[in-house]
Parts: structure tokens; sequence; C-alpha cells
């Protein structure tokens, strides 16, 4: 056993009355002869002086008898008179028969030809009875017992030519005939057996070389025949441990013998903390040593013991249909066993998949968070806007994170969002970093391309909970398998940025209705009207901003998923897609362009700016006109004084400034735009909506 | 419950458009006749809260005030089925119930004289509210009680309540036919000043488009007020769907006028919608798509303000902000094909001086109410060519001052007292300053309309205090 898991293998030990008596097998001549020297001498003394003449005395055809006597014993590998079993120096396992010199020379070659036969009976035999320990594993097990039945055959074989011999009828020739069919067989099995015990291997080891083997004797029928029954029986025990696999998702595997192996460090709490989701990746995996019939599979057979398991840990009983096919028999060439496996594969994926989706409704999740983190039903977060824009104002380490959580339960409990039962799962939390920061945090952990330093900069400004703010959801095994930390952590970067817009959006409005409040006066031509317009222009450009995050990014991309995920076969591939909308998404929101991203920002802090003065604004404005009015003496109509207000140059003058500032970011986002929708054409779709400008790849 | 709204609705054709937009809201979120949640009303997910509250009795009771000066359109729905539906303490019938006579005078007086009633009714209801977002008022103008009771009411909300957003629904005269208010122009006159300086948006329903609209598209020979009144249910109640359906987006009145209204004064909103029925009428649209509709919303012959341009005139005309509210099953994916192929087609006319683009909020269709066709639309825009009504009206108002009809009857109230016309005159200039300012939405410089010359203020002598503080910014 030659993998790293085997230490973690106990097997029970061998009986101590089994090491003791040694001598079960055959070769106890044998190792009798070495183990004492005297009784070696006192046997060649035996031998060679005692009672026996040499064999050259006696008459050919007694000497034929005498020599199929001891024929028929060295085939069970007993010496006989005039053949001896010697081992061989320095090779521990291996023996040699050697005859009597003085033997007839046509019946010594005669027996030498079948000594090969009693040297493999002698290995098998020995083989038998080392593999059959316990820490040889249940493929050797297999193996040895097949290989027993085999031997008990030859035994047969011999006894029956025995019972020839006795009745006179077995001449050395004849002998000779009829070893002739066991021959082959059992030098192939010799030399199988050497293999496995010359490298110690077991398990599927054991298995790939049978099947080699076999492979490589194609020719000789029988042999092939033989070695494929030997390979069917040494593999059914490797079969039970995967019938029991795929259809139980138990690795019932003593001897560590098995393909899978499971870590069972990982719990499956960790998904909602590990960024990589070790547990669902790592939790079962291959080792070495697959068997090669089973290689090309290996995966589907992992993955279907998974998702066995992940039903198991949901308390969800599972019993696959009994059918007559559902037996993993064999694994002949009729493919029968690829069939089972597939079955059991297409039932336990589409098993978890009902679950997942009917009973912890997947969906729903998914559609609940869309509600939430991806603002589908915003009207929480005007409400929630409403009531925590104190708390969010503040810097994140003074944010009363439980503060905002009551907050955010009043917004859910008196919104649309009451309806949803998912909306407890929603919770808050205060980031520490800008989202341009959290972004690059994200960069670290994601594989992607390295990154411009273009955002290399420290944080602007001291950061408030505006920018800290994210929301988060509880999300409970098994759906952490789909909607895993860095799933959540990808809708979280989107959240924030969304809630950003959002909070830009609330902002220019309330600029917006400080403009109403000077409806009554007659500002045409004044600076105010030149705000209002401005003010729109702002409007106009978040609020385009947030028309393409939501109805060109989010809403069809999530459709498309929506309508993938219901087609998907297996949870493998819902997790792909889901993970794919996240990437897409995350890119089309521009989170993965700093350059373009930097863009975005800079203009909404002109946004903020500007709705930060605003107040500021207009009421320096009106300041002035009322002054006028009163100084202008009753006119009586409307305040005609309005027009003078343009003299106040400083109001003019910042309005025209942010104006200024602002179209100038406004348009240099054209040519970044268009420079980068060669590579990401939905950005045409942002140019559209942000500047109205046909993008046509210019070439 | 956050952001409500209060709807008031004066004189009879504000109440009578009130009832139909109330049945309609019944409807849609499944609310029965006696105001209490059908049981089939399971699906959550909308937001009855921003128009209903819940008394302790789990009713429904929509934040409406009903106010007339006289009894017969109120006593008719107190004796409706939908009798039990409102707050009956919501309900204020002047007790002379004389009406105001067609008078906008009168109406306005009488205003004055109930606004102590009035308003504790406006007062205990915006009591009972979070966060109260708005107003919104539902009457015509060309009445008594709505136009001038309407315009009193504008007026103090707008002093009691100047945070607080004031919508109208306001039905405009039908101009085809002849009236049997002679005053018209005179009551039209006088709410429009109103609506201009008093309102945050005006959504402007033309009783001689809604007509047009029933003859033309649902081919109805003689419609009846109560049809035209199904129209203008339709779409005060489209209107409002992102606000009781959440979505992406214009989830507050606020942010869905701000988007729409480019300056203070120029918030008179325009409709459209498809397509249309009326009571189960056999349906003749059938197959709506998001461009279908989309397209279907830009046609003059849909959009419920008629048009008294000439045909120089109606060239210049521009859109300064369209959204369209398409409600029902929607692919996503179409809205953007959609919006390309009305962009390649160039079907809309938009202002130069600004960006502008056609904005979209899906919203989702009542489960409760079943509609024949997958997808229906609303287009709120803000058009220039809607200053040809208010000329109409300016020039229907000069004939009639020129002959100095009828106005004795202005006289005996105190406005007018003593011969003091130059309420009229006021009126007058502001609204001919409304129609010179979308006049100037349609050239190109608009922005530097009326501006001094704003360059040589730019490169003047700067004032550091004018460079905004970034700090401010949050």
């Amino acid at each position: 056993m030659e993998n790293p898991a085997s230490t973690s293998i106990s097997s029970p030990s061998t009986p101590r009355w089994n090491l003791e008596r040694p001598f079960l097998t055959g070769r106890f001549h044998q190792e009798a002869k070495t183990t004492s020297r005297f009784a070696e001498l006192k046997l060649d003394c035996f031998s060679n002086g005692g009672l026996e003449k040499a064999i050259g005395c006696y008459d050919a055809a007694i000497q034929e008898l005498i020599v199929i006597d001891d024929l028929l014993s060295a085939m069970l590998g007993i010496e006989g008179r005039y053949i001896s079993i010697k081992r061989v120096h320095g090779k521990e396992n291996e023996v040699s028969f050697q005859v009597e010199a003085s033997m007839d020379l046509t019946l010594q070659e005669l027996a030498k030809r079948i000594f090969p036969l009693c040297e493999s009976f002698l290995f098998i035999n020995q083989f038998v009875e080392s593999r059959s320990q316990f820490k040889k594993g249940l493929v050797n097990h297999a193996f040895a017992a097949a290989l027993r039945a085999l031997l008990l055959d030859y035994q047969a074989m011999v006894a029956q030519l025995e019972h020839q011999f006795r009745l006179g009828r077995l001449s050395i020739q004849g002998l000779w005939f009829y070893c002739q069919p066991m021959m082959g067989s059992m030098q192939a099995l010799f030399s199988v057996t050497r293999t496995v015990s010359a490298n110690d291997i077991a398990g599927s080891a054991v298995l790939n070389l049978l099947q080699s083997q076999a492979k490589a004797m194609a020719g000789d029928n029988a042999v092939r025949s033989l070695l494929e029954k030997m390979t069917q029986c040494a593999s059914n025990a490797y079969l039970g441990i995967l019938e029991r696999w795929v259809y139980e998702g138990v690795i019932d595997d003593p001897y560590g013998e098995f393909f899978i192996e499971e870590n069972k460090s990982l719990r499956k709490e960790s998904l909602n903390q590990d960024y990589d989701t070790k547990y669902w990746r790592q939790r079962y995996s291959l080792k070495e040593g697959i068997p090669t019939f089973l290689a090309n599979i290996a995966g589907m057979i992992l993955t279907t013991g998974k998702y066995l398991n992940v039903m198991r840990e949901c308390g969800h009983n599972v019993q696959l249909p009994a059918s007559e096919n559902s037996k993993l028999m064999s694994f002949g060439s009729n493919h029968q066993y690829l069939e089972c496996i597939k079955a059991a594969y297409d039932f336990s994926s589409s098993e978890l998949l009902k679950l997942i989706k009917e009973k912890y409704d997947l969906m729903g999740k998914l559609r609940s968070i869309k509600h939430y983190l991806l603002l589908d039903q915003g009207d929480f977060l005007v409400h929630f806007m409403d009531i925590a824009r104190d708390e969010l104002s503040k810097k994140p380490d003074e944010i009363s994170v439980e503060k905002l959580q009551s907050l955010l339960d009043v917004a859910l409990r008196t919104t649309a969002a009451a309806a949803d039962p998912c909306h407890e799962d929603l919770t808050c939390c205060v980031e520490r970093m800008s989202l341009p920061k959290s972004l690059r945090t994200l960069k670290d952990l994601v594989d992607s391309k390295t990154l411009p330093d273009i955002i290399d900069q420290e944080e602007p400004m001291g950061i408030t909970g505006l920018e800290a703010f994210s929301l988060s959801y509880k999300v409970r095994w098994p759906l952490s398998i789909v909607i895993s930390w860095k799933s959540l952590s990808k809708y979280q970067l989107i959240f924030r940025f969304l809630f950003h817009c959002k909070h830009v959006e609330r902002q220019l409005c309330w600029a917006w209705q400080v403009h109403q409040g000077v409806r009554s006066l007659n500002i045409h031509g004044t600076s105010i009207s030149r705000s209002s317009l401005l003010c729109r222009a702002m409007l106009k450009f978040i609020n385009s901003l947030l028309h393409y995050l939501t109805f060109e990014v989010l809403e069809p991309n999530w459709h498309v998923m929506h309508t993938r995920i219901q087609t998907a076969k297996s949870i493998d591939e819902v997790i792909q897609h889901h993970d794919f909308f996240l990437d897409k998404c995350l890119r089309e929101c521009l989170l993965l362009l700093p350059q373009l991203l930097k863009k975005v920002e800079r203009l909404k802090l002109l946004c903020l700016q500007y709705a930060a003065a605003t107040q500021w604004l207009i009421s320096s404005s009106i300041d002035l006109c009322k002054s006028d009015e009163t100084s202008d003496g009753l006119n009586g109509t409307t305040p005609k004084g309005a027009k003078l207000t343009t003299s106040n140059s400083a109001v003019t003058e910042s309005i025209l400034k942010f104006e200024k500032e602002f179209n100038y970011e406004l348009q240099s986002l054209g040519p970044i735009l268009s420079k980068s929708s060669q590579a990401e054409p939905y950005l045409t779709h942002l140019a559209q909506w942000i500047l109205g400008i046909e993008m046509t790849n210019r070439f | 419950m956050p952001r409500e709204i209060i709807t008031l609705q004066v004189g009879q054709c504000g109440n009578q458009i009130g009832m139909e937009f109330w049945k309609q809201l019944c409807l849609e979120h499944g609310i029965s006749k006696e105001g209490i949640l059908e049981d089939f009303a399971t699906q959550g997910g909308d937001r009855k809260d921003v128009f209903f509250y819940q008394a302790d009795d789990q009713h429904y009771i929509p934040r409406a005030l009903l106010i007339d000066l006289e009894p017969r359109v109120i006593n008719g729905i107190q004796n409706s089925e939908y009798r039990n539906l409102y707050n009956h303490e919501n309900i204020f019938v002047s007790d002379h119930g004389g009406g105001a006579g067609n008078n906008w005078a009168s109406g306005y007086h009488q205003g004055k004289g109930v606004e102590e009633d009035i308003m504790d009714m406006i007062d205990r209801e915006a009591d009972g509210s979070d966060s109260l977002e708005g107003f919104v008022l539902c009457h015509s103008i060309a009445g008594g009680t709505g136009s001038g009771m309407g315009s009193y009411l504008l007026e103090t909300l707008n002093d009691r309540y100047s945070k607080k957003l004031v919508q109208t629904y306001s039905v405009f005269p039908n101009q085809m036919e002849t009236s049997d208010v002679v005053v018209q122009p005179y009551n039209s006159l006088l709410t429009l000043k109103r609506l201009t300086l008093n309102a945050d948006c005006v959504v402007v329903l033309d009783n001689t488009a809604l007509n047009r609209i029933a003859v033309e598209r649902l081919h109805l020979s003689n419609p009846t007020f109560a049809q035209t009144n199904s129209l203008v249910s339709t779409v005060m109640s489209a209107s409002t769907t992102t606000l009781r359906y959440p979505g992406y987006m214009n989830n507050d009145l606020v942010g869905l006028l701000a988007s729409l209204i480019p300056t203070p004064r120029c918030h008179f909103l325009m409709t459209g919608y498809t397509p249309l029925t009326v009571e189960r009428q056999a349906n003749v649209i059938r197959k709506t798509t998001v461009l279908d509709v989309m397209r279907r919303l830009l046609q003059t012959k849909n959009i419920m303000v008629s048009s008294y341009a000439r045909t120089k005139e109606a060239s210049q005309a521009k859109y300064i902000s369209i959204l369209n509210i398409i409600q029902g099953e929607v692919d996503p994916t179409q809205v953007h094909e959609s919006l390309q192929r009305i962009r390649e087609r160039k079907l809309v006319n938009f202002i130069e001086w600004g960006p502008a683009s056609i904005q979209v909020a899906l919203s989702r269709k009542s489960p409760y109410v079943q509609t024949a066709h997958r997808v229906s639309g609303l287009m709120l825009a803000s058009h220039t060519s809607i200053r040809h009504l208010f000329s109409k009206c300016l020039s229907q108002y000069e004939k009639l001052r020129k002959k100095q009809a009828f106005l004795d009857n202005y006289r005996k109230f105190p406005m007018f007292a003593d011969n003091d016309l130059s309420e009229f005159d006021e009126s007058r200039d502001i609204i001919e300053s409304l129609v010179d300012e979308y006049k100037a939405c349609e050239s190109p410089d608009y922005i530097k309309w009326g501006m001094e010359d704003p360059d040589q203020i730019l490169t003047g002598d700067g004032n550091a205090s004018g460079t905004a503080d970034p700090s401010l910014a949050v």
C-alpha cells in the first residue's frame, strides 16, 4: 500500500495462532529444511545414504513408475524420493525442483517439463495464504479466495491422476498430456501472483494488473477467460465498496483501497466563512489508484456519492428505487456497470436538485436575495435610508450595527418585504473599506488579470456609513453550497455600489425639491434656473446609471440565469450558472473596470457636492430676491427682482463651475467607453444611457 | 408605513375620478368593496399602505378626503356599494350644499371659509402617517368647486406642508363641445396659475382627448362620463404602480417626479396608455410586445392630451423626458431591444440642450386583475407641445375678457372686489411665461435662455467662496 492514507487505516491483526503455526501451507517442508540445518543434514543423510537406492539402479519401466509417483507428490509441493525441492538462494520466494542425476535422461527431461507447474502451484498456494491476511485488503482477499477455489480444482485433478496411476493406466507421457491444459493457466497466474507479491500491491492496483494481464493474454482464449474470471472475482469486493458509495454515499473501505477519500476535518458550517468553498470542493476527493475501468467516470462516481452525502447531511433519507439493473454485479465488456453508475448519478443529482429546489426553495432564496441585495424590490431601502440617515452619516467605527439592524428590521417589516418570510435572514454589516478598496481585495482572491494600479490611491477622505454600509444574508446548509460566502460577497459588492448610487439619487432628489420650493418666484433667466437644469442633468446621469445597472445588467442576466437553473441537471450546473451570473454582473456593473469606476465615482462625488451645496446656492439667491423685492417697492405682482440674482457672482460662478466640471467629467467618459467597448460590448449600452450617444465600432 | 400619500378629491369631477381610482386600487390589491382583504389576496409583495391604512378591525381604508360643496356625487358614493370603504370622518360636504355655481371665485372663497375644518381633516390624516410623502389632488379646472376650492387648497397645502410634494390629476375641459359652463376660460386660467405655482407635478387629463380616445380607439359612439372616468382611473392607477408594486427604481414619488420634471414650473405631464379597454370590452389589440407597447405610447392618438398645434409648430415640439411604466410579463432583454429600435427609427424627438432618453420602469401587474393582454404600458412624459393647450386656454380667456363678459359673478367675491381684476392679469402673465418657457425648451440653447451672458460672469473675478467645500458632500 503506497498511499498516504494507509497510515490512517487500521486493519485487525492476524490472530496469534495463525502466526505461531505457519505451516498451514504446503511449504512447511521447505521451511523445515531451511530453519534447521541439522534436520536438513539428517534428511540428506537419510535420502542419500539411507534406504533408498539411486534411481539409476532400477529398470527404466520401474524408474518411470517411481518418477510418476514422485511427480504427483511434487505437483502438490511434496518432496519425493528422487525429486527434491531446493530454495533458490537470494530469492526468498523461489524454489527449484531437482531430480536425481542418475535418472533416465528421457524421464528427467519429461519430469523437468512438469516442474514449472509444481513451482506455480507452490507459489500460488503460498500466495493465497499470505494474501489472506487482513491488512492485504479486500481485493487481495477476494483474489486469494478465487485462487483457492482454483487450486482445489487443481488438487482434484492431481488426485484423479493418482487414481489413474494406481490403476496402472498413467504413463509419464500421459501425465504430461493431462497436465497440458493446466500449464498455461497456472503459469499466467504464477506470473500475476509473483508481480503482486513482489510489489506488494493491493486494491485497485491488483485489479488493474489482472485486467492488463487478461488483455495481454488476449490470444490465449482459455487463459484470458480465466484471468477475466479472476478479475471479476477480485473486483467483486471492490464493486461492493463502489456500490455502497454510489447508492448510499457511504465509504465502506476498511483497508483504504477505494479511490475516494473523505476529509472529515472540513465542516459544512465552514461554507459560510470560507472564500474558496473548500468544503464543497475538497470534503470528498479522488486519490491515486483509480481502477482503469473506472478512470473515465471517476468524477461522476465522486459526485454521485457527494450528492448523496449532502442529502444525508440534510437529514433526508434517499432510497434508490430498486431495480434489477441497479446491482453493480460486474464490469464486463458490456459496460453494464457504466449504465448503472450513470443511472445512480442521474438519480442522486436529480434527487438533490429536487431537494434543494423544492424543500429548501433555492429559487425563493435567490429571489429574496435579489429583492434586497440587488434592490429588485427597493422600497425597503427608501424607508431605511429615511430612518437611518443619521446613523449612516457617521464614521464606520462610530456606527452601532445593532441600531442599524433594528432600523433595518423596522424598514423591512413596514414595506413590501414584510410578506417575504425570508426577510428575517437579512442582516446588516459595516465594512471598513470603501468599495474600490474592497474590490482590490477581491481581486487578490479572484483569479484575474493583474490589475493596473489605477485605483491605487489612499481613500479620498474618511468614509462614512454610506460608503461602508452593506447587507448580508444568512444562508443555511445546504443552500450554502450554491450561495457560498464567495457568491455572497459578490452580491454585497454589487449592493454597495447600488446603494451608493441610490444615495446620490436621493440627495439629488432632495436638491430637486429645494428647487421646487422656489417655484413661485419668477426664476426665469436666473442662476436658479441654470442650477435646476444642472440638477436635472445630474439626476439624468444617476438615473441612467441606475437604469443601466438594473435593467440592462441585473435584470436580463438574472432572467438568463433563472431559465438556465430551471433546466439544470445537477447542483454543480446550478452553481456554475449562479457563479457565471455573478461574475458577469460584477463585470458589467463596471466593478472590475477600475478606470471607468473611478470616473463614475468622481461624477457621483460631484453630484453629492452639488446636492450638499444646493441649499446654500438657492437660499443665497432667494435672500437677494427678497431684499430686492422690498427695495423695489410695491410692484405688487411677481417678484421682479429675481433678475438681479445673477449679480451675485459667487452663486452663479459656483453653479457654472459645477456645471463645467460635471460636463467635463461626463464627456470624458465618452472616449473611455468607446475605447473599452471593443473588449466589453455591453459598455455601448452604458454609453447610450448616460451619454445618449450611439457607439458603433469604429474601425 | 413609510412614504404615504394622501388623496384629496375635490368637487364633482374630482370625486368621480377619485371614486374610479379607488375602485381600481381595490381590485388590484384584492380589497373588497367593504375594505376587507379578499381570501384570494394572499400573494404579498405589494404595498397597500401607500394609499390605504388599516383600521383596528383590519379594514383597509383609503387615505382619501372626499370634499365637495354640493352633496350629489358624494351622496352617490355614500349610497353605493363602496360606502363602507371610506372613513366617514373624511367626507366633507358643505352645510348649505349649494355648490359653487361653477364659479371659481365662489369655490375659492368658500374654501377659505371652511379651511379650518378641512385642514383638521388633513392634519389628522397626516398625523396618522409615519413619513408622509405628499398629496394627490383630483379635480377639474373648469368648474367651481374643483377649480376654486382646489386652488385654495393648493395654496394652503403649499404653505402648511411646504416640505411635502403635491401632485395633481387635473381634468381639462372638453374644448370641442360647447360647455354649459360659460365661464370655463376664467376658471381654467385662475386654476392654472395655482397649478403652476403651487403644485410639484400636474398630470394633465384632457377631456377633449379622452373623448377622442373613447370614440376613436374604443369605438364608443357617445362616451359617457363613467367611461372616460375609467380611462382616468386606469392612468392614475398605472402611474402609481411603481409605488404600489416596488421594483428597482421609482419606489417613491419624489424619485418618480424628479426624473421627469426639468425645471420647477415645467411640471405638466402628459400621459398615454395602451392597450386601452373599457369595462370588459372585447379586446382589439392582441399582440403586445414591449416594442409594440412603447411604439404605441409614442403615437399621438394614444396620448391623453389633445394637440392644438399647427403642423409646423407640432414638428418643433420635443420631449423633455419620458418614463414608460411597463406592466406585465416582460422579458427584460426585450426592453433594450425596443429602446434600440425606437432610437434607430428616430421615433422620438428629444430636446437638444440636455441628455434625454426614454426611461423604463418594469412593474408587476396585479395578480388579481385578469387582462387579455400580456403587456400594458403607461407613458408619463414632459412634452413641449403642452404649451398649446395653455395657449388655447389663454386665447379663450382673452376672447371672453375682451367682452368683459360674466365678470360680475366674480366681483361679488372679496378677491375681485372693487373691480380689482389684477388676479386675472397676474394669472395671465404667469401662464404666458409658462408657455414661453416651454417654447424656449424647444430651442437648442435653452440653457442660456434669459441668462446674462454667463461666460462673462464665469471669467469675471472669481470668489473663492463659490467653490463648494468638498467636505460638505457626504
